[in-house]
């Protein structure tokens, strides 16, 4: 009977070795293991995200532009839907199933990922916007389709027509924005043009959450009280822009039918007081079910309604070009108030004619300007750069180059919207690659009335204006107002940038630019009675057709309040278009009238075509 | 007969520390269920039908079986030992024709909302028959007849068990060739099952990653020829070693059938999952990966009591019954864990002593059955929440749920401590 006494021990053993062997695999999975904890709390919590209004925006008299309304979306959890009839869901939506499939990848993909950012739960908007068929249709037959719901949101609703480039549309957020920022599902809108997406951060409010505890089938089994976990929503800020509404519809009237841009600026705050172009959409074309089809439309639209001149075109600056070149002169010293410049039809050097039209000769500064003289500024031009204080026609341009990029020229300003051209200012190097290396000031004597390799953006030019009407600084032009209580904007939208140009020369160059609507001025007639309107015309040639036709302004001349760029494509002269449109424009914003005394002009602008 | 127990020991009571280690099991259960069960924002609410009344119920149920053992005349127990055994066969064979399919097996009997599982009282029944059997005089564990009758007695529940298509409760029976090996079951029959064990595990794993067999046979050849190579000048050797590499050969080959045609499929994907050849996010893998979630949360000093979401909200399969180690080890930690394992532990260890010192075959016999059954659930029932065992749908005495298992483990349990109270 004792014979296998000491077999006991052989079960001792596998006792402590079992006891032994497990704990350590406990151990490993309990204290080694740091990730199965996180793992339970995303299996526990649904974090429901509760969506803010985005902020309401207004212009700067508190005119209402852009406020919500309430639309449903429809959410997909992707885990829950297995086994869910694609096919009869996508005949029900009127969704494409290869749409569907796509949808559902994403969906999926960010799922996977947010669950392990725990970012919210694993759902994705499935269809945005839903329309009142597509609601009603899903409302009923939601049972049908496992993981499914639907969430209330709010969608962009404008109480304006206008200003499109200005506020921008939302839409869909892209496969890539997904990739590099957690916060948003699948199917989130967001800014994607204008104020919408520059002040995104702001706009879209802060999201709140909402935490349920979920059991494994998802059904909520009770709120999560704890407040870490939970918190509102908070509406985006009020948004003031410092447009004008009324200047702003007002100028696109006139601007109907043209192709073309207007850049509004108040000079002494940098605040944008218009920005239109010309061929425009109604921003209401960009809301609801339809957005993305209607998007789609416009990209390929032949006219580009959804480009924006004001920041993104380019146009040789023409003969408005001369201020500038004028004030720099001055600062270099080779040009004085009654410094004279004989013209013969035009500026001859050998072989080269710059011409110019019939006027009196010659002209003192002032007159340079109200006439637009080429051959003085041709003059003017071989005097900066072939300055013999600089030992070569390449310094003398260098130097005339820097004080042109202390203007804002030749790189983007930094307005508040995405996708600002810079325009451009040659450089030394880029002239050595168009004209070979031992080019002279005569070879590039067309940058002085503002043709060759020059070319700015109208938002540049209406700058130009403030930076004059301002005598020689500017604030980095800005749609922002005031986001919020406390009217916070960037701080890089209040502070003055100074050109290089001493402030004592421009009172020069003010004088002419008083005589341009003057009579003998180059816009004769197209001026505001009783306010002084300092101005310039420009009339630029262009590979595109006829001249287009620019103008700047600032007004009155005594404390300015608005400063003002047109350019109305192939308009021919300056005169013509650009510069009753702009004056139009200008006594509306200062008499906060329409054309009191040539309601003729109004009409005509109004309803002229230029194409 | 009673005369057989006239002389008793000095202390005559039930074993005081098993008592007290099995209470705390069953404390350690019923708290256990409870917050497996409750909702999370709960405050507490008791009611007789939720399964933690219904265990309470059970557990009164227990109490009573305690006391009628504790004040039973232990001659009744070897008496009608095989009494007993012959009853829970019938009743085994009974509830294939009477009983009602829960989750694919047909193991139980309905009565109202309850049911009773009579194979679990067969582990009980057996376990007595067993002991009954060797502690008859002149029987030993040893020649063929008497080997014949007790593997017959272990058998005979095990395949009618597994015709009720319990897999998990008939394999418990494997638990008795554990305690055969204290009555004298030679030691290289173990070794065996684990040598036949591993080439099946090997097969497995080749056959799934798709590598050819022959390297089985190889590896299986290859070893032998180095054995009998260093012994070439024992023919005896020489001829054991052929025989057992020609078996192997054989019996990997019987592998492969019984792979693809006896088992069935869920449970080839149980085994090639804790095999680690399968990654099934949304079947078995996904209960395995949730109870080693509910598990691993628990971190060093548990998320609490009535704090686990993991088997609350359902993530953790069959939370109250097979995994509710998975709360245990949530809610109390690591430092619950080693608390439960060394009741546990204690227990088994407990009962080696107890065994050991039984002055009766049949006492032994008894004591290492219920050493081994208890030892065996243990291991397969925790090993599968960790995934180091196939999950194989067994409870975890004195703390699942469930009032079937409580009763019969309570039963064998109790019955060795009044066998162990009585011994000479």
């Amino acid at each position: 009977m004792e014979l296998h006494r000491n077999r006991k021990f052989v079960y001792m053993g596998l006792v402590i070795l079992l006891a032994l062997v497990y704990s350590v695999r406990i151990f490993r999975l309990q204290v080694f293991d740091n990730t199965y904890e996180q793992k339970a709390i995303n299996n526990a919590l649904n974090k429901i995200p509760i969506y803010p209004d985005r902020s309401i925006v207004y212009d700067r008299n508190g005119k209402l532009l852009v406020h919500n309304i309430a639309v449903y979306d429809l959410i997909v959890f992707p885990a829950k839907t297995d086994g869910v009839d694609s096919v009869s869901f996508c005949k029900l939506m009127g969704m494409e199933p290869a749409e569907f499939t796509k949808r559902m990848a994403m969906a999926r993909e960010s799922s996977k990922k947010r669950q392990k950012n725990n970012v919210f739960n694993g759902s994705a908007i499935f269809m945005n916007n839903l329309s009142k068929e597509q609601y009603s249709a899903i409302q009923e037959n939601l049972y049908r389709f496992p993981g499914f719901t639907v969430e209330p949101k709010t969608d962009r609703i404008y109480a304006v027509k206008g200003g499109a480039h200005i506020l921008g549309y939302l839409g869909e957020v892209s496969k890539k924005t997904l990739a590099k920022d957690a916060y948003y599902r699948p199917g989130d809108l967001m800014g994607i043009t204008g104020i919408e997406n520059t002040y995104e951060n702001y706009i879209r409010g802060v999201r709140g959450v909402k935490t349920v505890w979920q059991d494994r089938t998802y059904t909520e089994r009770g709120e999560v009280t704890d407040n870490e976990f939970n918190s509102p929503a908070q509406a985006g800020p009020d948004f003031y822009t410092g447009i004008d509404f009324d200047l702003q519809e007002f100028g696109e009237s006139l601007l109907a039918n043209k192709r073309g841009s207007v850049v509004a600026i108040e000079p002494s705050t940098g605040e944008i007081l218009a920005l239109i172009n010309k061929p425009d959409y109604d921003p209401n074309l960009l809301v609801g079910p339809t957005r993305d089809k209607t998007i789609r439309q416009l990209l390929i639209d032949p006219k580009k309604p959804l480009y924006n001149r004001a920041i993104k075109g380019v146009y040789p600056p023409g003969s408005t070009f001369k201020t500038v070149m004028a004030l720099i002169a001055a600062q270099e010293g080779v040009l004085k108030p009654n410094t004279m410049h004989g013209c013969a039809g035009g500026y001859h050097l050998g072989s080269l004619t710059v011409g110019c039209h019939p006027h009196g000769s010659p002209l003192d500064l002032k007159n340079s300007i109200g006439i637009s003289c080429n051959a003085y500024y041709c003059q003017v031009f071989r005097d900066i750069i072939d300055n013999p204080k600089y030992n070569n026609v390449k310094a003398g341009y260098a130097a005339l180059e820097k004080h042109l990029r202390t203007f804002g020229l030749g790189s983007p300003l930094g307005v508040d919207l995405p996708g600002e051209s810079g325009g451009n200012v040659p450089t030394v190097k880029q002239l050595d690659r168009r004209h070979g290396k031992n080019w002279k000031s005569s070879m590039i004597i067309s940058l002085s009335i503002g043709q060759g390799e020059i070319l700015l953006t109208p938002l540049q030019m209406a700058n130009m204006a403030a930076i004059i009407a301002n005598k020689g600084w500017y604030i980095t032009p800005h749609l922002a107002k005031g986001i919020g209580s406390q009217k916070f904007i960037p701080e890089k939208y209040r502070k003055p940038q100074y050109v290089s140009v001493s402030e004592l020369y421009f009172n020069w160059i003010i004088e002419g630019m008083e005589l341009v609507t003057k009579p003998g001025g180059t816009a004769f007639g197209t001026g505001v009675d009783d306010i002084v309107v300092c101005s310039k015309t420009g009339t630029a040639q262009n590979p595109h057709g006829q001249d287009h036709s620019l103008f700047i302004a600032f007004a009155p001349k005594e404390n300015p309040k608005i400063a003002i760029a047109v350019i109305v494509e192939n308009g021919g002269y300056g005169a013509t278009w650009a510069a009753p449109i702009a004056n139009l424009m200008i006594e509306k914003y200062l008499k906060k009238q329409e054309a009191s005394s040539r309601p003729e002009l109004l009409e005509r602008m109004k309803n002229s075509a230029v194409q | 007969m009673s005369n057989r127990y006239s002389s008793i020991n000095d202390n005559p009571q039930l074993d005081v520390l098993s008592v007290w280690l099995y209470a705390l099991l069953v404390l350690v259960g019923l708290l256990s269920i409870y917050s497996a069960t409750s909702e999370v924002n709960q405050t507490f609410q008791f009611s007789f039908s939720g399964p933690a009344g219904r265990q309470l119920i059970w557990i009164g149920g227990a109490v009573i079986i305690i006391l009628t053992i504790a004040f039973a005349n232990v001659a009744v127990i070897d008496y009608f030992a095989y009494g007993f055994y012959g009853v829970a066969i019938l009743l085994n064979i009974l509830v294939l024709f009477l009983g009602k399919e829960v989750s694919g097996a047909k193991s139980w009997f309905g009565i109202g909302s309850f049911g009773i599982q009579p194979s679990e009282f067969a582990k009980v029944a057996t376990a007595l028959a067993v002991a009954k059997y060797l502690g008859t005089y002149g029987v030993k564990f040893k020649g063929g007849k008497n080997v014949l009758y007790t593997l017959g007695i272990v058998i005979l529940p095990m395949l009618i068990i597994l015709l009720q298509n319990d897999t998990g409760s008939a394999l418990v029976f494997l638990s008795f060739f554990l305690v055969l090996y204290r009555e004298g079951l030679p030691g290289w029959i173990l070794l065996a099952a684990l040598w036949i064990g591993g080439i099946a595990i090997t097969w497995i794993v080749l056959s799934a990653k798709e590598i050819s067999l022959l390297w089985l046979h190889g590896v299986i050849w290859s070893l032998g020829a180095t054995v009998i190579w260093f012994s070439r000048k024992n023919r005896q050797i020489i001829i054991v070693t052929l025989l057992i590499a020609g078996i192997s050969s054989l019996f990997s080959a019987g592998v492969g059938f019984a792979w693809k045609k006896v088992l069935k499929d869920y449970q080839r994907d149980r085994i090639e999952l804790v095999l680690g050849l399968k990654q099934d996010v949304k079947g078995m893998g996904y209960n395995l990966e949730q109870s080693k979630i509910a598990i691993g949360a628990g971190k060093f000093v548990g998320r609490g009591y009535l704090k686990g979401t993991q088997t609350k909200m359902g993530f953790v399969p069959e939370q109250h019954t097979d995994f509710i180690f998975c709360t245990i080890a949530e809610e109390w930690g690591f430092m619950g864990v080693t608390v439960f394992f060394l009741l546990y532990t204690g227990l088994l260890w407990r009962l080696i002593i107890l065994a050991e010192r039984q002055s009766t075959v049949f006492g032994r016999v008894l004591g290492y059955s219920v050493l081994c059954i208890l030892f065996f659930h243990f291991s397969i029932n925790i090993g599968m929440t960790i995934g180091m065992v196939p999950v194989i749908g067994i409870p975890l005495p004195f703390v699942s749920f469930g009032g079937s298992s409580l009763w019969a483990f309570t039963l064998l349990l109790f019955t060795f401590l009044k066998v162990d109270e009585k011994r000479r």
